[in-house]
Formats: C-alpha cells, sequence, structure tokens
C-alpha cells in the first residue's frame, strides 16, 4: 500500500522523446488510468515505474523509497502484461506460485495464498493445467491470479484486456473494477479505449507524445476537455470541432452561426460540441446543411454532416429519419459549446458570469 | 537491457572470440613481418696432414636452435615475405608483363606461381559451386515438394548426408569410388574407353572432381533452405496469381522466385564464406600436385617437412583474410546502409 | 491436396520425381557403397577387374572364408589404435557443445533482449569473425602456443573450437531468443527474479529446442573440423579425423587402405544416427538462421 510520486520523469531514446517531464502523484489505493494514443508514452511511463526502462530524468518514488535505481525484483509491484507474459512450462498453481518462490515467502504458506487468489480470479478447477490448454480469457486471470497472490505496493496493468474478444472484455473489465475495490491496492492501469478508462478510473491520465494532455476524474475530462487533443480522443463519436471566427460573442462557421458566448474572444476559434448535446430541429436553429450520412446505432439515430474538411455528426431520438442529401437544420446552444485556440488547441475559459 | 547486465551475459562469449579469433589475426599480421632465421652457419678450418687446410662451412645446429628459441618470431622482414615469389611475387610478375608472348603466355606463367595458382582454384571454386549448387538445390527443392507427403522424410533424410558428412570424409569416400580402381572412375575408363584414364592424372579433371564434390557437398543446404522457403510461399498470392491467369512457370518466376529472393542471399552469403576457405576437399582428393587452394598453402606452410613456415603462412594468411573482407564487403557495405537509414 | 495433384501434368510428374531419385542416389549411394566396401578385403573393393567383386567379394571369400570381413575394423580399431581418437572426439565433442553453449546461451539472450545498437555491431562483427577461414586462425594460433607450451593438449583445442563456433552459435541462438517474447523475462523480474535468475528459471526452460538445435551444430563443427584438430593437437591426442589423415599418409604404401575405409565409416556412422534422430531440428536450425538473417 503506497503512494506514487513521479517528478518530473522524462525517456528519451537517442533524439526521440518517450516521456517528456512527466509529473504526477497517485494517491494511496487510487485507480488511476493512463489513456492516450499507442505510441503516446503510457506504456513507457508504466514500464518507468516497474523499472524496465530506466528513467533519463527525474525521480520516482514507492511510499517513502526513491526507486530509480532498484531492480523491478525490488521494487516491490506487480504487472499484468498484455500478452500476459504466462510461464509457458509451468501449469496454472506454479504460474501463481511462482512470485512466492523466488521471493523466498515461507513455503507453508504457499498452497493457502495460491488457493485464495485461485478462488479470487476464479481459477481453482483449471490448477493443474498448462497455459496453453487455457483459453484467453483464463490465461488472462492466471495473469490476474499471479499479481495478486502476494500484497503488491501496486498494481501495474499493461493493456490487459487488449487480447480479449468484447463480451469477455466487458466481463473482466468488471472483475478487475472489484479486484481493486477489495484489496484496496493501488493501481495503474494503461489503455487506449477510453471505454475502459471511464469505467475504470478514480483519476484519468490522458497523454499525447509523451506529455500529459490533462489529468481529472472521468467525468471531469468528459465534460471539460483541457483542449483539443483530449476533446476529440474522448467520448464516441468525438466531440465535433468547427473552426471560424468570434466577435462580440458570435460564432460564425460554414453554414453555422452561434450568438451568446463569451465576448471576451476575438478571432479564429475552434468551437466544439458534443453530438449529444445539440438536436436535431425541423426550422431554424444555429446550423443547417445537407446530410451526409445517416447512422442508425439502435438507441438513437445520427446524422452527420460535412462542414469544410469536418465531420459533424448529431444525435437525435432514435424515431429520427432523414434521407441522405436532406437539408436539415440543428439547434446548437451556446451552453453546450467549448471554446479553443486554433493555434494552440488550449480551452479558452469561460469569464465568470457568462 | 543496462550496459553493466548486457556485458556480463555476453562476457564470456566476447571474451573467447576476442582471445581466439581477434587476437590471432592480430598475431597472423605480425608473424607475416617476420621470417624464419637463416641458419646459423660457421666455417670450420680443417687441416689434415698432406692434404693441406681447407674451410668448409657447417650449419651450426646448436646456435641455431638457441637462435629460434631466444627470437622466435624469426628476424624482421617488413612487408618482404608479401612480395617474394611464393606470394604476390610482384618482381615475377612485372618479368612476365615485360617479357611474354602474348595473353596465354602470360596466364600460363603467372598461373606458375604458387599464389597465384592457390588464388586461381580458390575463386573458380567458390563462384563455380556456389550458383551451381544453389541451382541444384533449388530444383530439388521443388521435386521434393512435389512428391507425395510421405516420401518426403526418407528423402531429406538421404539429402541431408553429403552435407552432415565430415568433409575429408565426404572427400575421401568420392576419392576412392572415383579412383581408376573404384566404381566411379573403373565405369569412365570403359564408358569412355580409355583404360589409362585418371581423374587424377590431368588438372582439368582434378579440378572438375574436386567442383563436383562442391556441388554435391553443397547442395543439400540450399536445397533444406529452400524447400523450408517453398512451405511458406503466401497460398493467396499463387491463387490470386492463378486466377489472373499465370501458367505454372510463371507462378515459380514471379511469385515463389521473389519469395525465396532473401533466402537465396543468405545461402549466397553463407556459402561464398564456406566455400572461400576450401580446404579438405584438396587433402581427401590428395589433389594438391593439380589444384591447391589458400588455406591448402597456409596448411602445406605450417605441416612443413623440415621447417613449419610461420612467416609464410601468416602472410598468405593475411592475404586470405583481405579476401574474406573484400567477399564480405558488399554486405557489410548493405547493412551498413539498411542500418543507418533505420 | 488431391485436387492439387490432379492438375499437375503427368510428364512434369514423371521428370520431377525422375530427378528427385537420381538426386537420393546420388546423395545415399556413394555412402551405401562405401559402407558395403569396409567388409571387404582391398582386392576386392578396389578391384583392378570389375568393380562387380566389390559387391559380390570373390577375393573376400578366397581370403577369409565368408563375403564379409571385419578385417578393415580389426586393424583400424585395434592394430591401429582407433579407439583412442575415438575417446579424444567424445572429450573434444562433448566439452565444445557444452562450453559452446553456455557461453552462447548467456550471449544470445544479451544481444537478443538489449535495445543498443552495439549489439548490431557485435553481430556484425560476429558475422566477420563467423566468415575467417579457420587455417588462418590457426596459423595465428601456433607459434604463440608453441611459446606458452599449451599445444598439443586437448583443453587447448577445445578452447579454440568453442571460441570458433562462438559467431555462428551467438547468431543462431540470438534469433532464437527473439523468438521468445520478451513479456516472460519482464513478468519474472516484476514477479521478484534478478535478471539472471529470469534468464535460468524462466527462458531457458522454454528455450529447449532452439538450444538443442543449436547443440547439434556445435556437436558437427567440433566433429568434423579437421584443420583446428590436425595442427594443434599432438599425435596421442589426435581426434578421429586427424587420425584418417594420419593414416592416408602411412597406410597407402602397406596396402592396408581398408584401415583407412573402415575408420571412414566408423566416423561417419553416428552422423547417420544424428541425422536419423535429430532430422527435424537440423532442418528448423538452417532455416532458423535463414529466416531472421
Amino acid at each position: 500500500m503506497a503512494e506514487i510520486r513521479l517528478k518530473n520523469v522524462s525517456k528519451r531514446w537517442h533524439n526521440f522523446v518517450g516521456v517528456n517531464n512527466f509529473d504526477l502523484d497517485i494517491a494511496d489505493r487510487e485507480f488511476l488510468v493512463l489513456l492516450g494514443p499507442s505510441g503516446c508514452g503510457k506504456t513507457t511511463t508504466m514500464r518507468m515505474i516497474a523499472g524496465l526502462d530506466d528513467i533519463s530524468e527525474g525521480e520516482i518514488w514507492l511510499g517513502d523509497r526513491m526507486v530509480n535505481n532498484l531492480e523491478p525484483k525490488d521494487r516491490d509491484i506487480s504487472m499484468v502484461f498484455q500478452s500476459y507474459g504466462l510461464y509457458p512450462n509451468m501449469t496454472v498453481y506454479e504460474n501463481i506460485r511462482f512470485p512466492l518462490r523466488v521471493r523466498k515467502v515461507p513455503k507453508e504458506l504457499h498452497h493457502e495464498k495460491v488457493m485464495q487468489a485461485a478462488r479470487m480470479v476464479e481459477l481453482v478447477d483449471f490448477l493443474e493445467r498448462r497455459p496453453a490448454a487455457l483459453s484467453g480469457g483464463q490465461r488472462q486471470r492466471v495473469a490476474l491470479g499471479r499479481a495478486i497472490v502476494r500484497q503488491p505496493a501496486a498494481f501495474l496493468m499493461d493493456e490487459p484486456l487488449s487480447n480479449l474478444d468484447a463480451k469477455l472484455r466487458v466481463s473482466t473489465r468488471a472483475q478487475i473494477k472489484n479486484l481493486q475495490h477489495t484489496l484496496k491496492v493501488t493501481t495503474i492501469y494503461v489503455t487506449h479505449d477510453q471505454i475502459e478508462a471511464m469505467t475504470l478510473a478514480d483519476r484519468v491520465v490522458v497523454m499525447n507524445r509523451g506529455v500529459i494532455q490533462q489529468v481529472g476524474t472521468p467525468t471531469d475530462i468528459y465534460d471539460n476537455p483541457a483542449n483539443t487533443f483530449v476533446a476529440s480522443f474522448i467520448g464516441s463519436p468525438a466531440m465535433n470541432l468547427v473552426s471560424g471566427d468570434i466577435e462580440n460573442g458570435t460564432f460564425r462557421g460554414p453554414g453555422i452561426t452561434i450568438a451568446g458566448l463569451q465576448t471576451n474572444v476575438k478571432g479564429p476559434v475552434t468551437l466544439g460540441f458534443r453530438a449529444e448535446d445539440a438536436s436535431l430541429v425541423s426550422e431554424g436553429g444555429e446550423f443547417g446543411a445537407e446530410v451526409y450520412s445517416m447512422e442508425l446505432l439502435g438507441e438513437a439515430t445520427m446524422a452527420s454532416f460535412r462542414i469544410g474538411d469536418q465531420l459533424v455528426s448529431i444525435k437525435s431520438g432514435k424515431e429520427y429519419r432523414a434521407e441522405i442529401g436532406d437539408v436539415v437544420h440543428a439547434a446548437i446552444p451556446a451552453s453546450i459549446c467549448h471554446l479553443f485556440d486554433t493555434d494552440t488547441g488550449v480551452r479558452i475559459a469561460r469569464t465568470p458570469g457568462n | 537491457m543496462p550496459h553493466k547486465a548486457f556485458f556480463a551475459f555476453i562476457m564470456p562469449s566476447l571474451l573467447a572470440m576476442l582471445l581466439f579469433i581477434a587476437l590471432p589475426i592480430v598475431s597472423v599480421a605480425v608473424q607475416s613481418l617476420y621470417v624464419q632465421h637463416e641458419r646459423v652457419v660457421t666455417e670450420v678450418e680443417t687441416c689434415a696432414p698432406f692434404a693441406g687446410c681447407t674451410t668448409e662451412t657447417r650449419v651450426d645446429a646448436e646456435a641455431t636452435e638457441k637462435l629460434r628459441h631466444a627470437e622466435p618470431l624469426g628476424r624482421f622482414n617488413g612487408f618482404g615475405t608479401y612480395l617474394d615469389r611464393n606470394h604476390l611475387a610482384t618482381a615475377e610478375i612485372g618479368a612476365i608483363l615485360a617479357d611474354n608472348a602474348g595473353f596465354a603466355d602470360i596466364a600460363s606463367r603467372i598461373y606458375n606461381l604458387p599464389f597465384y595458382r592457390a588464388l586461381a582454384f580458390t575463386l573458380t571454386y567458390t563462384f563455380v559451386v556456389t550458383p551451381l549448387a544453389m541451382l541444384l538445390g533449388f530444383c530439388i527443392a521443388l521435386g521434393v515438394n512435389a512428391i507425395p507427403p510421405f516420401y518426403k522424410g526418407p528423402v531429406i533424410f538421404f539429402s541431408l548426408l553429403p552435407m552432415i558428412v565430415t568433409p575429408l570424409v565426404g572427400a575421401l569416400i568420392l576419392y576412392w569410388m572415383s579412383s581408376p580402381q573404384g566404381i566411379l572412375g573403373a565405369t569412365l575408363q570403359s564408358l569412355l574407353n580409355d583404360p589409362t584414364l585418371s581423374l587424377k592424372s590431368s588438372a582439368v579433371l582434378t579440378w572438375v572432381t574436386l567442383l563436383v564434390y562442391g556441388i554435391w557437398h553443397n547442395a543439400p543446404f540450399s536445397f533444406v533452405v529452400f524447400y523450408a522457403g517453398l512451405q511458406t510461399v503466401p497460398h493467396d498470392t499463387l491463387e490470386s496469381a492463378m486466377i489472373d491467369g499465370a501458367n505454372r512457370w510463371e507462378r515459380i518466376r514471379f511469385v515463389v522466385i521473389p519469395h525465396l529472393m532473401p533466402l537465396a542471399t543468405f545461402v549466397a552469403l553463407v556459402q561464398l564464406m564456406d566455400n572461400f576457405r576450401v580446404f579438405e576437399p584438396i587433402v581427401g582428393f590428395s589433389a594438391e600436385a593439380n589444384a591447391t587452394s589458400l588455406s591448402w598453402s597456409i596448411f602445406n606452410d605450417l605441416r612443413g617437412q623440415v621447417d613449419q613456415l610461420f612467416g609464410s603462412a601468416a602472410a598468405t594468411s593475411m592475404l586470405t583474410i583481405v579476401g574474406v573482407v573484400i567477399l564480405l564487403s558488399p554486405v557489410l557495405v548493405r547493412t551498413w546502409r539498411e542500418f543507418n537509414r533505420r | 491436396m488431391i485436387v492439387k495433384k490432379r492438375r499437375r501434368p503427368l510428364p512434369l510428374t514423371v521428370l520431377s520425381t525422375t530427378f528427385v531419385l537420381l538426386w537420393v542416389l546420388m546423395a545415399a549411394f556413394p555412402f551405401i557403397w562405401t559402407v558395403w566396401g569396409s567388409f571387404k578385403v582391398e582386392q576386392d573393393f578396389f578391384s583392378r577387374d570389375s568393380w562387380w567383386f566389390a559387391i559380390e567379394g570373390p577375393r573376400t571369400i578366397a581370403q577369409t572364408g565368408s563375403a564379409f570381413t571385419g578385417d578393415g575394423y580389426y586393424g583400424a580399431w585395434v592394430l591401429r589404435d582407433f579407439f583412442s581418437s575415438v575417446v579424444n572426439t567424445i572429450i573434444v565433442t562433448v566439452s565444445v557443445v557444452v562450453i559452446s553453449l553456455t557461453f552462447g546461451t548467456l550471449g544470445g539472450y544479451a544481444l537478443a533482449r538489449s535495445g543498443y545498437r552495439y549489439t548490431f555491431w557485435l553481430l556484425m562483427l560476429a558475422l566477420v569473425f563467423r566468415a575467417m577461414p579457420h587455417i588462418t586462425l590457426v596459423s595465428g594460433y601456433l607459434l604463440p602456443f608453441f611459446e606458452m607450451n599449451i599445444w598439443g593438449h586437448l583443453p587447448t583445442a577445445i578452447i579454440v573450437l568453442v571460441a570458433i563456433n562462438q559467431p555462428f552459435t551467438l547468431w543462431m541462438l540470438h534469433s532464437f531468443f527473439l523468438s521468445i517474447p520478451k513479456d516472460l523475462d519482464e513478468s519474472a523480474m516484476v514477479d521478484g527474479c534478478s535478471r539472471f535468475q529470469a534468464f535460468r528459471m524462466v527462458v531457458i526452460p522454454v528455450m529447449w529446442p532452439g538450444v538443442i538445435t543449436t547443440g547439434l551444430f556445435s556437436f558437427l563443427l567440433a566433429y568434423n573440423d579437421f584443420a583446428v584438430t590436425a595442427m594443434l593437437l599432438s599425435q596421442p591426442n589426435q581426434t578421429m579425423v586427424p587420425k584418417i589423415a594420419s593414416f592416408l599418409g602411412t597406410i597407402q604404401q602397406e596396402g592396408n587402405v581398408m584401415f583407412a575405409v573402415a575408420a571412414v565409416v566408423s566416423a561417419t556412422a553416428p552422423l547417420f544416427v544424428l541425422v536419423m534422430f535429430f532430422q527435424r531440428q537440423i532442418v528448423s536450425g538452417l532455416t532458423a538462421g535463414a529466416v531472421k538473417g
């Protein structure tokens, strides 16, 4: 049980920067998710915490120990790998027992601990099998069982669900959430899947190109994205982003005019809004264009429009129907809109009272 | 993996290679600059009654031994050994070029110099055996690929034998068979109706025998690699070629061969390296009268009946190493370029 | 498969089958012939009259009373002490294989797991070393070994063969280690192993196929070597191959070629057995280098 602190951690290979100036405190028992596209440095960050990659700059603290120069085995963490890293020559039982064996835990405790872990991950019936004789979901649970068999200071999970099929992913996700709640161990979880991030995390760290974009609760990140990257990365569909000009609180873009925005900005900006916040109307509204495509999602209908080189999507009720090519209007009230700086992509904060 | 762990792991291997491969190369380079001592000669005057006194030169064995013991390397000779008659023979080449009777004369006279004789055979062997063995191996692979699966195992088993057998032993077996009293030699004699025919008697026949042996010995390697490559030819590409209307030969030409190209490069590289050091067959076939190779010349110097000619062997070794580096240079340059592009 | 065969035109099938048969004959016949002939007397195996004698062996019958004789083997093994060179060969090959694999697995593992640039240069260096003709290296050893008084002993030849073998072993094991997922040793390290423990307890147990295959090739190199063993071993320490070579020098005059034939067959027999049992590994070993390299 420990808090984890990363102080200005960087990772460089030659002239390539993998992680740049990562600075974060992770509270004890927190479930933290590192989220980002592939190559954004999230896995590297986790591997530096595990001690599998060395740190170019900065310090990593586990509890009250600075662990920069410690071997992975001395860091008291456990890790679940993307492809599980099971030992193919050992049975499930031996796989789960392995950490106890090499850490010289007294032999008489082994059986009880292994059985306890096996029960938690529902593997009691498979203990004598080898990994090759297990299904993907079972292998994944062996990896989990091996991680929880001892009480480490922290769990690290590197995209543990990415090799499972969609259905299994949902149930295993719930199992992981439950395990973490029961065991109360600080957990760092790496994923590129925003739904996993939203459902599991106490806090999410969104990363891109080695840099932290935003840290916050899932709601925070969804409702108040810090920049256009986060806005376009989180949510399905991603937030609509339209470029245009703003003057006196009125935004004008191709086919779109929205009044009542903040008055302290002037010039080119990027306007963002979520598909489900806007609504399709028959007349008037802030926006009108030809339908580019219609998608039936089951619980809703989504209409998309082409504006310049951007695709704008707007959700409507499941009964809504329109043909491709029909001209449709949409209501986009100022209250659902976010403004971003066109050059830097950074969110333009609302002035109080606006 | 951190540097420290890396070097701890690789140290034994690296040390072995540095001590017994890199250092010997240095040792060869140094040795090649020295030649063995001349015998220490003393003049002894013997006076016999009535005959008067005669001075006689004698080898002072004891002093020679002492000198050799004190300076085992021999005396410094600079690049002298490289240029002498047994190596690059610059003076002789100059003389031949200055005074000759046409191209054939130049060629035959240069061929009579030991180093060029060895070089000629080594290069011929390397560049004839390698492509022919690869071609044969490829054909066998195509053939074996087409036979029923049940027979493949035994066929591969017998095919491996010529490669796996000790080169000297393989050469001996073929040598015995091709001697006039052996089955091949005797059959050839009766086929050509020439009872005096012997593969050893003429240089050309000896060369041909050695080349045939080389192909026999090298083909299985190409066969195995190409055969394994044939198993991984992409089925989809093959089938889409069929739908596109390619006939059997076109499918081989446009799908199979391009797929095997990287393997062919690898096989060619390995076989060039191995064939360049051709040595055992010459011993096995007792062919030294008609064909020598660079490796054999070194062996011969070292095995010298009277003296071991370390300096001479070392100089040939250095020249051989230069040859190897030239042979490898296209590969090294290419890999280096590819590596830098990454 | 059946559909495919039906499509193949008959002449082509006949041609390719004949070709394969011809090749198998070419590959196997010399060995069968020599094994058969090794049980004859010299006048039959090297008959001046007809090679048919080597098959029927009339002179063998005349001289020994039976169509087969073990005289060649008796002469080689007992009279000419081939036996001691067999013992030397066993010592040399076993030691070379064991030491090569120990060094090679450690080094190959390091090369496969380190992401730094120098691994590339080390592999290239190994490739250059691999290309060095063995006899040139031998000419570098002889004088220093004489001076250090370590010439002629088995350990000297063993360590030299190990070193000569290293470049190849490193390449091969390196490519086998690359095929083992990195996750395996990393999870072992997170679970509490040091780097070496992870190597020993987790990686090596799944590496056996690669180790066996590489071991086979180390064995072949040590077993088949002539240049090193012929030059670096003293007469009583000779291994089989130089022993056979030295037979050639002396026996031919004495008219005892059959000793050499028997020795040759004796030296080839273990290789037959090896190919029979390890055919799959040899094939996979030859291709492992090719596919990765």
